[in-house]
């Protein structure tokens, strides 16, 4: 495919030469891969909007779809069982987000400063975690609250939940905060800051938009946690994720769904929420 | 400054306590309980016994395992072929609305998990959607479920979201310019994809693999609601191991034979990374006349 | 330490890693000077200046500040401020407030600042942007804000490390004169980090030399250019021709069979056989002009020549391996045509004119060599 240009100036000229680049951009743009694109989405949007379709079923069936009802929705609400495993599960995300934020702050500066060595191996362990399947840390988290002796309930959720997000916290604030220029703080101690006292004014001010955002992303891991919640709850209200999976083993009805997609609801505001705070910190300021 | 040592020791405890606690501690737990045997009431201790690894790879176990890792792997390249070009479409032809079609397809991750699942049963059951639209059209049913195919399909829809965010990333950072000169060099789109594209975005590619890869190996839920016992992996036996009748000790070297899957994979792919690039660095410079000709 | 020094570094060393970073530095800067450490990369000069700020600690020596010892001294409680290479502006406050910081640190109270921070905008022209975001301003604009945010605690002295690295020559220039300004103005001590030794010279009222970690020379601008100490400082300053020769019986012996002489004085200074380097600066080379016999008189032949604009470079071989850059200035603007390349020509240059250095001398306290007058 070549893309000589035209020697002839002037209107015809002009005509064949914008012919010919529009013909060389759609071998930039193939429209099979647009199709293929739009295929994909529906391929990922169906079954979504099939819970939505579903959650106004009239009749309870998670197959067969017949007349329209928000009754499931009203369940959803109303209903003691529902209602206590939302206040749960938000309960549990919003102690896990804090610890994280906490902690993984912590942690990502323990990360950075830390001599060499320590650093890479506690990185290590972290990076493994992360990828490691989530039966398997689950199973273990369960299995060292039972040998610790502790009656499983949503204080063991939390324990574990701060397991699984905490890596990622310390990571990804790790990484912002190796962007950070070090001369920062030595200024801010050579003006009269202790070293703490530089951190906190120069440092952290800089990392806020990234520990938000990763703290928000922690609240929605947490939230939608399943495998870990289930292998770390016990006696007293299960997370909704837990309660979903025991209803769909005994007897379903649309209200998960419906339950499906007010927890979708609350994930996606915080989402949206983590979003907005990381492009405030974009606009506040450039790396620096 | 002595004095800084100590506060970054201060910092860096609470992390490491943390880690300690919540790392180190449970795999040892896991590491000592799969060694462990049961006492008479049936109360699991900690032993020296191999015979839960033996258990494992029973005849009646094994083929669980060789499952898990077929579908895992399967679930993966499936994965990959569809969200490259997904995330390549993103990326490069989108523009602003690419940002939308990311946000709505995170959307679509936040419904919870199982619901997701559910929903292809609503989908593919005898009585479902698919199944009543090709009867309108007079297509006889396919029945679907429980089976594999649909095992493989949930598990695809489950984790391509995983598959699509590093891949996105690493496209989104992808230099035009390379393009153009790989353009310049090789000539057709489809060598300048082969040649310059795809391993400029392999540490994308490489994480996507292992972002779903890995988790897809320990997933139980699918399998669970969409196949049958034909279709069980690890994560099933090991999930029945730890509700009432299931045995601790025998679900301790299950995980640990998972853990130890990862860790081999993960340190194979590693040494062939290394093998890989260092095959990349003498790499001949493509021959000029062969280029001339073909173009 | 003296009564008019404001700081001392006393048989400093540092060491990383192993590698000795400073080498048993002892340095007095007085009080209100404007002292330049000039030295190639990698020399010790950003280490010495850290040390001072109290960002390093000596492994050996003490430092005192205003007659105290101040060697395990935190930064923030020493009465230095720092200019750094990078600015370190902090992003999310407005020039103000970065001006503001060291004071409310001191918590100084809030008419105070503003006054002070007020004065300070204005000495470095910055008063119109009291408001304005770092990332707003321009690299100069940057430095100033640093500058002023350093100078306004007053501090004793003020360490600025290689501030005007990234701007451009033009800028850089500016702002050379505007620091030698508000130096005079401020009154403060400033130590001045830099590898370049054009503006060491310009700035400064003494330069300290460093290489690999030790002080080589200090001293005012002139002795440093007049007089360098050993090889290295006469070759870092201005340029110079270095011609490695040995010492026998009254003269030098230059390769080539160039020999020069040693008058009375200089002789006795040197024994029979040792190894010296002669220095001659370009611009003391004369090229085929008659000069007296006492001179240096050398063959040799044009290789290269450089126009300049104000002065010609030509470079020339002599008697064998001896390699030389004059330098010649257009004073009266004739002469192109008889330096072309390939011309053969006859160099000179005259003994008292050139610098006999040993290698193995370097000054801490020894007073340096008289230059001579011609």
């Amino acid at each position: 495919m070549s893309a000589v240009a035209e020697e002839r100036s002037g209107g015809l000229g002009l005509i064949r030469r914008r012919t010919r680049q529009r013909r060389a951009e759609t071998f930039d743009r193939p429209r099979f891969l647009w199709i293929f694109t739009i295929l994909m989405l529906v391929f990922l949007f169906v079954p979504v909007l099939v819970v939505i379709l579903y959650s106004f079923n009239g009749q309870p069936s998670l197959v067969v779809m017949r007349g329209f009802s928000t009754q499931w929705y009203h369940e959803a609400i109303t209903s003691g069982t529902w209602r206590g495993s939302l206040e749960v599960s938000i309960e549990i995300a919003l102690v896990t987000m804090a610890a994280c934020a906490v902690g993984g702050t912590l942690l990502a500066f323990g990360l950075d400063r830390a001599n060499r060595h320590l650093a890479r191996a506690s990185e290590s362990m972290l990076v493994l975690r992360l990828v490691s399947p989530e039966t398997a840390t689950a199973v273990a988290s369960l299995l060292l609250f039972t040998q610790l002796g502790l009656t499983l309930s949503s204080e063991t959720i939390v324990i574990a939940h701060i397991a699984v997000c905490l890596p990622f916290v310390a990571i990804v604030v790790r990484s912002r905060l190796a962007l950070v220029n070090p001369e920062l703080e030595d200024s801010a101690m050579d003006l009269g800051a202790t070293r703490l006292r530089a951190i906190w004014l120069v440092v952290m001010p800089l990392l806020w938009p990234t520990l938000a955002a990763a703290s928000m992303l922690c609240f929605v891991l947490s939230f939608d946690d399943f495998i870990t919640s289930l292998f770390t709850s016990g006696v007293g209200t299960p997370p909704l994720p837990v309660r979903i999976y025991s209803m769909l083993r005994t007897g379903v009805t649309p209200v998960v769904n419906a339950i499906g997609v007010v927890m979708m609801l609350i994930a996606g505001g915080a989402l949206i929420v983590a979003l907005s705070m990381m492009r405030v910190g974009r606009s506040r300021s450039s790396l620096s | 400054m002595n004095r800084g040592r100590l506060i970054w020791a201060g910092f860096t405890l609470p992390g490491a306590l943390t880690l300690a606690v919540l790392f180190i501690a449970p795999l040892t737990m896991i590491v000592l309980y799969s060694f462990g045997t049961v006492d008479f009431i049936g109360r699991p201790q900690f032993g020296h016994s191999l015979d839960n690894y033996r258990q494992v790879f029973e005849s009646a176990y094994v083929p669980v395992l060789w499952r898990t890792l077929f579908y895992a792997a399967i679930t993966t390249a499936i994965c990959l072929v569809l969200a490259y070009p997904l995330a390549y479409c993103t990326t490069q032809f989108a523009g602003r609305f690419g940002h939308v079609i990311i946000g709505a397809i995170i959307l679509t991750w936040l419904v919870d998990y199982l619901v997701r699942i559910y929903a292809w049963y609503a989908i593919l059951d005898d009585g479902g959607l698919l199944n009543g639209g090709l009867a309108r059209l007079g297509i006889p049913r396919f029945h679907v479920l429980p089976g594999t195919p649909a095992v493989l399909a949930g598990l695809v829809y489950g984790y391509l979201p995983l598959t699509i965010l590093p891949l996105y990333a690493a496209l989104t950072n992808l230099d035009r310019t390379i393009i153009e000169a790989g353009k310049d060099l090789y000539g057709t789109p489809r060598k300048t994809f082969w040649h310059v594209t795809l391993p400029t975005t392999r540490p994308g590619v490489i994480g996507a693999v292992i972002l779903t890869f890995f988790p897809a190996l320990g997933d139980f839920a699918t399998a669970q609601f969409l196949g049958g016992p034909n279709q069980s992996m690890i994560g099933n036996l090991i999930n029945s191991q730890f509700t009432d009748s299931g045995s601790v000790t025998f679900g301790s070297a299950l995980t640990m034979v998972l853990l130890l899957a990862l860790v081999v994979l993960l340190g194979g792919g590693f040494a062939l990374r290394r093998l890989g690039s260092r095959r990349t660095t003498t790499r001949p410079v493509p021959n000029l006349e062969s280029i001339g000709a073909s173009s | 330490m003296s009564s008019e020094a404001q700081a001392s570094l006393q048989s400093v060393t540092k060491n990383f890693d192993g590698a000795i970073a400073v080498d048993d530095l002892s340095l007095e800067i007085m009080r209100g000077e404007f002292l330049s450490i000039l030295g190639p990369s990698g020399c010790g000069k950003t280490t010495t200046l850290r040390m001072l700020g109290g960002f390093l600690i000596p492994d050996v020596g003490e430092i005192f500040l205003g007659g105290v010892n101040v060697t395990g001294v935190p930064p923030y409680r020493r009465d230095v401020n720092t200019v750094f290479q990078s600015y370190a502006l902090f992003e999310h406050l407005d020039v103000a407030d970065n001006v503001a910081f060291g004071l409310r640190r001191k918590r100084v109270g809030k008419p105070e600042i503003a006054k002070r921070v007020g004065e300070m905008l204005d000495l470095v022209g910055l008063r119109e942007r009291a408001r304005a975001k770092p990332a707003e301003l321009s690299g100069g604009q940057q430095q100033r804000v640093a500058l002023a945010r350093a100078l306004v605690n007053m501090p004793a002295v003020l360490l600025l490390d290689e501030p005007l690295g990234a701007l451009d020559l033009k800028l850089r220039r500016e702002m050379q004169i505007e620091l030698k300004r508000i130096q005079r103005e401020v009154g403060v001590t400033f130590v001045f980090v830099t590898h370049d030794q054009e503006e060491a010279l310009t700035m400064s009222d003494r330069i300290a030399v460093m290489n690999h970690g030790k002080l080589q020379q200090v001293g005012r601008p002139a002795e440093i250019y007049e007089a360098p100490v050993n090889e290295f400082v006469a070759g870092f300053i201005g340029a110079s021709n270095l011609l490695p020769g040995t010492v026998t019986g009254g003269h030098v012996a230059l390769s080539g069979g160039v020999q020069m002489r040693l008058d009375g004085s200089r002789a006795s200074a040197f024994r029979d056989g040792e190894e010296v380097v002669v220095s001659v600066r370009p611009e003391k080379l004369t090229i085929t002009q008659p000069t007296p016999d006492t001179w240096v008189h050398v063959d040799g032949r044009i290789v290269d020549v450089v126009y300049l604009g104000a002065a010609t470079n030509v470079t020339l071989e002599a008697g064998g391996d001896l390699h030389l850059l004059a330098i010649e200035f257009h004073a009266s603007g004739r002469q192109q045509d008889r330096l072309a390349p390939g011309t053969e020509v006859a160099v000179s240059w005259d003994p008292e004119d050139a610098l006999v250095l040993s290698n193995s001398r370097q000054v801490a306290d020894d007073p340096p060599p008289q230059p001579k007058e011609t």
